[in-house]
């Protein structure tokens, strides 16, 4: 009897051995490396964004890794994994829904590029707790009550919202005196009519402006003089130019030059990133481009000491972009609340990404200059910049703080 | 039961019960997806692969069903187990809203047409500000909102629709309205003349197929959650329906569900395990799988595999040619000038453009008789048979059947009417069976399928062709398809048979056998007008000669006298001939 009871406890030292052995095998395993997800476009139309992503995610990671990992948890490696959302919301999903099945271990993920895959994806995501960084703009991506998902940038009516009054104050700034009248030329595409409903509604009499030129034409434009025109016999203090493809831009802004009213002679403001793209020096003339302002959710600023310099080292990129910077910043946030959570698990993560309150590391590469998310998950600095093509090169030109050179703007 | 219909719900239940298997949940959305695109590729086969009206935008209906669903829960809160089959209403409307303009086009045009209608959607939708849509998250009535914790409900859901779809699409099939739409994509001119209502099948279709893409769509919409212009009206959704459907094989049941179950996945398991690695290559590969299948099956693997199958089924040997028509049915019939004229044409004309192809003809149609029209080419035979049957509309006069004008009703009508009529080039449905083809003429007057049937059988047995009813029409002798046409003409009960150049082209032996037929359906009764431009045959056949040339009535008269006139002689031989021998 004896025997057979010390057989057993015997055996049952062992399985507690091997169990300890292997919780701590687990447990090691896991403190190695920390996966973290990039869900984007990296095929079909936006591939082109999607690999701008992958880019700036692989280089941030790189540089935390080579800094020591992640420290609260032994010095553990950040690993990218990364899926195709494709061309389509039910590719994206898909490819969520994979994320979610084929990665448990993933601790949060950023993406998904375009608004509408943003949403199809987060409601994937959101099922499974895995918390999602995005940029996307979208409203509706932080007003379905969702605990899982965190919105980086200004959302869609905030800059829409917000675009006219920043102008105003840094035109004021830039030339010692406010603007009266304002042109409108602008394409009849879903983005540039919700950009200027806002603006049409309330803001131009709030703001006390004039509209004189108020031009729509369905994109594709066969012939640009006409509107150009306009604009030159009107001859607003600024002008809004909404187009959304690059060959409408093109030939606005190279009849613009003809008629004289290119190179910052009259201050021509954009939306969006589209009209600040390095693709734009291959189609035409940079010359032209010389103080074409945009608005948009983010750009390199001045807060990011010597990030210019080295992304154009590392990387094929001549600048980084709104995508770059942002997704750049995202791995940085997935490391500050890495650290803080001490543990690759999402729930963790999940919470240090909701006490987050960052004023550097991470937040540097927002702008506003934190990174502290609301109830619903909107960064509750999130706002907008202004960046103007000077001398071959978009730069950040306001708010003051985060401007890396003065507006090019008529005195 | 039939046997399909155990195969396609045991086929359903394989399905549902593989489905339950599976517990990874990215295969689970694969496999919810798969049945969706089968019901959307059956929507698109219904109309385009039964009818041959290819349409490029189906999505329209796709994208109605998905955005009724978003938006009836985010607005009225309707659960989707209501909105789905609402959806299906609102693309049966918009699939009859389409169709009444667009059924005006034919062919390439049609197609086109088609494609524009989910564009204008998608700008539609957009203006409307419905870029992006969420179906709102309800984890407070999940069951009500077909919002399952387990997504294998989605799979059987759709799985289920799918089995429903591929149901109905076999019951169209087999019945009086898959018949008159595959006779549609055949040859439409021909269906009509037959009897075939053809806009009515037309817009049947379309109104049914738009409302299993609605459904599609609203299901689609509760699995992905998500609903944007681009994804639900894009380019893709109509092209992945189509590219389903001619994958498997169009105007088939099992084809588009087969199409969906392999490219489907396909697309998937590519886009999953090389897109990382060569970004763009899944679309390649996918591409070229197509293009592979296009060169190896172009009409689909479904209908690769019945050739297949036909191949091999065809050891025994063909059955000999058509029996002859019994000589004693051709028994005299009793003459007489006075019988009364039942079917008549009064000063009818039609030009094109500057040529008068028809000019003030007068004519009248005895009951009982049979009336030859001859004249040279060119006299204008063809084109006064297409004023009486209606495939024109005469510029001037009247065809009046019975005291009554029918002058300008369309084919079908006329043929309903009791004026049945074959064609000069032969007209069967190449693709139908011998049987199907008789069939289109038979329902006419006898909806059912089992009873156009049996009339189907007793119009082929009529002519001799009783024992070849289950061959395809496609590949037949010149004298089978002449006796085809007859018999879908007579399968629909006419009183006068409009035959044109029945004869033509038939050896001298095959030209004395449908004498004989002609004369024994004469005898029965029917009455028969016969287009012909060789006199010799036709002078042992008509009762009365009306000779046309150059678009106008020049004699009209027994077969003895008018072989004498003078002008006939002009006409058909030249003055040279007459003088030569006079």
């Amino acid at each position: 009897m004896m025997q057979t009871a010390r057989a057993k406890a015997g055996l049952g030292r062992a399985l507690l051995g091997a169990a300890l052995a292997l919780f701590a095998h687990t447990v090691l395993a896991q403190s190695k490396t920390v996966e973290v997800g990039l869900i984007a476009p990296m095929s079909g139309p936006w591939a082109r964004q999607g690999q701008v992503m992958k880019t700036a995610a692989d280089l941030a990671i790189a540089t935390i890794n080579a800094q020591g990992g992640i420290k609260s948890m032994g010095g553990a490696k950040l690993k990218l994994v990364v899926f195709d959302a494709g061309e389509s919301v039910e590719k994206a999903k898909n490819a969520a829904q994979r994320m979610v099945a084929e990665s448990p271990n993933l601790v949060a993920a950023t993406g998904a590029y375009l608004s509408s895959f943003t949403l199809a994806v987060t409601e994937v995501t959101e099922r499974a707790a895995l918390p999602v960084v995005t940029f996307s703009y979208s409203d509706l991506i932080t007003e379905r009550g969702f605990k899982y998902v965190f919105q980086t940038s200004a959302t869609g009516d905030q800059q829409a919202e917000g675009s006219l009054p920043a102008l105003m104050e840094m035109a004021t700034q830039a030339s010692g005196k406010r603007p009266k009248t304002v042109g409108i030329v602008m394409d009849n595409t879903a983005a540039s009519v919700a950009f200027v409903k806002p603006i049409k509604d309330h803001q131009l009499s709030k703001l006390g402006l004039e509209l004189v030129v108020d031009e729509v034409f369905t994109p594709p434009l066969a012939n640009a003089t006409p509107l150009i025109q306009r604009v030159r016999s009107k001859r607003p203090d600024i002008l809004l130019l909404l187009p959304t493809a690059i060959s409408d831009a093109k030939l606005l802004l190279e009849k613009m030059n003809e008629f004289g009213l290119g190179r910052g002679r009259l201050p021509t403001i954009s939306n969006g990133a589209a009209i600040l793209d390095p693709d734009l020096r291959n189609n035409m003339n940079v010359a032209q481009l010389e103080g074409v302002m945009s608005v948009v959710a983010n750009w390199p600023t001045a807060s990011q000491k010597g990030f210019v310099e080295e992304v154009r080292q590392k990387t094929k990129e001549p600048w980084p972009t709104q995508h770059f910077v942002t997704t750049y910043g995202d791995m940085w946030i997935f490391k500050a609340a890495l650290e803080a959570a001490g543990k690759a698990d999402r729930a963790a993560v999940a919470k240090a990404l909701r006490s987050m309150n960052l004023t550097d590391g991470a937040a540097q590469f927002f702008p506003g200059g934190s990174v502290k998310f609301d109830a619903a998950g909107r960064r509750e600095a999130a706002g907008l910049l202004i960046v103007q093509w000077q001398k071959g090169v978009p730069v950040t030109v306001y708010p003051g703080k985060d401007a890396v050179a003065q507006p090019i703007w008529p005195r | 039961m039939r046997r399909e219909t155990v195969l396609i719900i045991g086929f359903g239940l394989a399905y549902a019960a593989f489905a339950a298997l599976v517990t990874h949940s990215y295969y689970q959305l694969i496999l919810t997806v798969v049945p969706i695109w089968a019901v959307m590729g059956l929507a698109w086969n219904l109309l385009s692969g039964y009818s041959g009206f290819v349409s490029f935008g189906h999505a329209a209906f796709f994208g109605l069903g998905a955005y009724f669903v978003a938006l009836a829960q985010i607005g009225w809160n309707l659960s989707p187990w209501l909105g789905i089959p609402a959806a299906g209403v609102v693309g049966a409307l918009a699939g009859l809203i389409v169709g009444i303009p667009t059924f005006r086009l034919r062919g390439h045009y049609f197609a086109l047409a088609m494609l524009a209608y989910p564009l204008a959607l998608m700008y539609v939708f957009e203006w409307l500000g419905y870029q992006e849509l969420t179906l709102p998250m309800r984890r407070d009535a999940a069951l009500q909102f077909m919002q399952f914790e387990d997504h294998r409900i989605y799979t059987w859901l759709a799985a289920g629709l799918m089995v429903l779809a591929m149901l109905l699409t076999g019951r169209v099939e087999r019945s009086r309205f898959g018949l008159s739409l595959i006779a549609i994509k055949e040859d439409e001119a021909a269906a009509e003349a037959a009897g075939v209502r053809t806009l009515h099948w037309k817009l049947l279709a379309i109104t049914l197929s738009g409302a299993m893409a609605g459904v599609a769509g609203g299901l689609y919409a509760v699995v992905l959650l998500v609903v944007t212009p681009p994804a639900v009206f894009g380019m893709l959704v109509s092209a992945q329906a189509l590219i389903v459907a001619m994958f498997g094989g169009a105007a088939t049941v099992w084809g588009p569900v087969l199409g969906a179950l392999v490219l489907v996945p396909l697309s998937e398991f590519l886009h999953a395990q090389l897109a990382d690695k060569i970004p763009g290559i899944q679309g390649v590969v996918y591409g070229l799988a197509i293009i592979a299948v296009i060169l190896l099956a172009p009409e689909g693997v479904v209908w690769k595999w019945r050739a297949y199958r036909r191949k091999r089924a065809r050891a025994a040997p063909a059955p000999a040619a058509a029996s002859p028509v019994s000589p004693a049915a051709a028994a005299q019939r009793a003459s007489g000038p006075e019988r009364p004229v039942i079917f008549e044409a009064r000063q009818l004309s039609k030009s094109f453009g500057g040529l008068k192809a028809v000019r003030d003809v007068t004519l009248q149609v005895r009951q009982g008789e049979i009336l030859g029209i001859i004249g040279p080419n060119g006299a204008g035979k063809t084109t006064l048979f297409n004023l009486l049957n209606g495939f024109l509309r005469p510029d001037g006069g009247e065809v009046v059947l019975d005291g009554r004008s029918i002058a300008g009703s369309a084919p079908d009508r006329v043929c309903a009417a009791g004026i049945g009529r074959t064609f000069q080039v032969a007209r069967p449905f190449r693709r139908m069976s011998m049987l199907d083809n008789v069939m289109i003429g038979a329902f006419l007057h006898e909806p059912s399928a089992a009873a156009a049937r049996a009339v189907a059988l007793d119009a082929l047995a009529q002519v001799g062709l009783a024992e070849h009813a289950q061959r395809l029409a496609d590949g037949l002798t010149n004298k089978q398809l002449r006796l085809l046409e007859i018999a879908r003409a007579l399968a629909g009960k006419p009183r006068i048979l409009l035959l044109d150049e029945t004869m033509a082209g038939l050896t001298g032996a095959e030209v004395e056998e449908l004498i004989t037929l002609i004369r024994a359906l004469a005898a029965s009764g029917l009455t028969i007008v016969i287009i012909e431009h060789t006199m010799q045959a036709m002078v042992r056949l008509v009762d009365r000669f009306v000779v046309l040339d150059d678009g106008a009535v020049l004699a009209e008269g027994e077969p003895a006298r008018i072989t004498q006139d003078p002008a006939v002689i002009d006409a058909y031989l030249g003055r040279k001939w007459r003088m030569a021998n006079a």
